[in-house]
């Protein structure tokens, strides 16, 4: 996987739970979501049409405490599957940041980005550099890049293809 | 300078002098078991199979239990529970899990009532599981962890790897009025800061308060404190957790405690003697209101249980509330024991009959109401119910409402057939 994106951004609002704003708890118990297809139920809750209009490759915007309450991972997978780069917040749930990266699904976390970002505004993300270039108003914002092994991870598509490279170099 | 208690235990599992927030680890368990539940189990199962993975980073380490379901037949991607415990329990064996590493119904309850009450989450070690309120372990002293999607991949490699949080110290001061239980205390700080006000970070709580409650008391606390965005919640160990553990396990173990001058994101202190029983009104799990603003709406539902209540003192203080009377005719009230040692010991205590007696339904100890397993609420119910979360559906149709409070003013409610003050009853 690439660590640079570009893509066209979705801005959504604080405090996004899994199971009530991301993927619906009740469909998805009820077995609606049995074909591992999370992606056309993304955020559904807000917005019925958002699975239609986003495009491969958009960049979702959000605010503080992204994907808050149970750490349910079809929240990551869904926006994933949904086409969705890279997800950059104000700040994470604790249970969204860990499934993020070990599910393979880029995430920036950068305190004041919702100030320099709106809706439909061209984004350029740099995981390694640290740096998002919003190409609409030509401004460049500076975040601090995560560790190596943690984009080393996110970028071998999450923990376990990362385990199963261990596994193929000998080392476990 | 000081640590805080989660810095030790995490230092300590990673095999380091010392470690600070913002620091990433790698770190296993060690004396302890990784406790693998059935219905995950079978998922976890087919993800080995599609991965061609077959080890288990130390298969003596790994328990299974069914403590999800309970009794319910739920038909997850079309194998009901049985199945996915008879699944599990296969591939468990088949990958060196000993036998009596492998639990059944009658022997377990609630995924974080288990490890509390098997001695596998000890004050000062790590505890890791899949489900989002393993943090309940912070009740006794434990940093309880949730593992997430990366069970399958630690059940191979034996660690994971985890960012060291920073610390808020609630100092809770003054004693609480009786009726206002450890629940409350949670939701009114929720109601103070925020479903953001802990993002990332461990919520250690202190106090006259805490130190005079029970270990249940706290295990609810901690078990909810992801609903401030926390990492975890923990209370420093004592003499009464000690005490607990005596006979539940032969496991030499370390307790750790914060440093009078750790080093704290913030400190909050309330008078918990001012504190009211607390509500959660829908459809927000962020909407916490004193019950005095809800009293009199009128509910068709009452829940007790899951990893949040169904513990002794839940069950003890509800049945206070409801001894000798009959719940209101118009409301169903489910209470489920959280593990077959709590259905026990009430049982013994006159406890249960006296649940019974007044109209209660009982189920097996399991998650029960709260992800919808049992009696899921019909369309256009009113729930009042102490489990986790009230996020539509979460615990049946959609229309539903679910209030949240605590085991005693769900039980003074029942009894009333409309939002009430436990207080007047105690």
């Amino acid at each position: 996987m690439a660590l640079k994106f570009k893509g066209k951004v979705w801005v959504f609002g604080d405090n996004l739970d899994v199971d009530k704003e991301i993927i619906p708890f009740r469909e998805r118990e009820m077995g609606l979501m049995k074909d591992g297809n999370f992606g056309k139920w993304v955020m559904t809750p807000v917005d019925p049409e958002f699975p239609k209009k986003v495009k491969k490759g958009d960049i979702m915007v959000v605010g503080t405490n992204m994907g808050c309450g149970h750490g349910h991972q079809h929240a990551n997978i869904g926006i994933k599957q949904a086409g969705i780069s890279c997800v950059i917040a104000e700040s994470f749930d604790r249970n969204f940041f860990k499934n993020s990266i070990n599910l393979g699904l880029p995430i920036i976390e950068l305190e004041g980005i919702n100030k320099n970002v709106k809706a439909g505004d061209i984004l350029e993300v740099d995981l390694e550099a640290g740096e998002i270039k919003n190409v609409t108003t030509k401004k460049t914002l500076k975040f601090t890049p995560l560790p190596d092994f943690l984009l080393e991870i996110m970028s071998a598509g999450g923990i376990e293809p990362y385990t199963d490279k261990l596994i193929a170099e000998g080392k476990i | 300078m000081g640590k805080t208690i989660v810095e030790k235990i995490m230092a300590k599992a990673a095999g380091k002098p010392e470690v600070s927030p913002g620091d990433y680890l790698k770190f296993g368990i060690k004396d302890t078991y990784i406790q693998v539940g059935s219905d995950i189990g079978a998922l976890n199962s087919r993800e080995y199979e599609r991965l061609g993975w077959d080890k288990f980073f130390d298969p003596k380490k790994v328990m299974i239990a069914p403590e999800h379901c309970g009794t319910w037949a739920r038909q997850q991607d079309n194998v009901t529970n049985r199945e996915s415990h008879r699944i599990t329990k296969e591939w468990a064996l088949s990958l060196g899990v000993p036998k009596e590493n492998i639990l059944d119904l009658g022997n377990v309850g609630t995924c974080h009532h288990l490890p509390i009450e098997k001695g596998w989450a000890l004050p000062g070690n790590v505890y890791l599981h899949a489900d989002t309120h393993c943090p309940t372990a912070g009740g006794v002293g434990c940093l309880g962890i949730n593992l997430s999607a990366a069970e399958p991949a630690f059940l191979r490699l034996g660690w994971m790897w985890f960012r060291v949080p920073k610390s808020i110290k609630f100092n809770i001061t003054g004693k609480l009025q009786d009726g206002v239980m450890g629940r409350d205390v949670f939701e009114y700080i929720l109601g103070q800061i925020g479903p953001a006000g802990a993002v990332y970070q461990a919520m250690e709580f202190t106090g006259q308060v805490v130190e005079d409650m029970s270990l249940d008391g706290r295990l609810s606390m901690c078990c909810l404190s992801i609903f401030t965005g926390a990492k975890t919640g923990i209370v420093n160990p004592d003499q009464k957790v000690f005490d607990w553990f005596k006979t539940r396990t032969k496991v030499h173990y370390e307790p750790q405690y914060s440093d009078p001058d750790a080093v704290y994101a913030k400190t909050y202190t309330y008078d918990g003697s001012k504190i009211e029983p607390q509500i959660v009104v829908p459809p927000y799990r962020r909407t916490v209101q004193p019950v005095s603003s809800v009293e009199g709406t009128k509910i068709t539902t009452a829940f007790i249980g899951s990893c949040a209540s169904g513990r002794d003192e839940d069950l003890r203080i509800a049945a206070r509330i409801l001894k000798g009377k009959k719940i209101h005719p118009d409301v169903m009230f489910n209470v489920t024991p959280g593990s077959a040692e709590t259905m026990l010991r009430t049982d013994k205590e006159g406890i249960i009959s006296t649940l019974l007696e007044a109209g209660c339904l009982i189920c097996a100890p399991s998650c029960s109401m709260c992800p919808g397993f049992y009696t899921p609420l019909a369309k256009n119910e009113v729930c009042i119910a102490s489990s986790t979360t009230n996020v539509p559906g979460r615990m049946g149709e959609e229309s539903a409402q679910v209030y949240l409070g605590s085991p005693a003013t769900v039980a003074a409610s029942a009894l009333e057939g409309k939002i009430a003050d436990p207080r007047k009853y105690l």
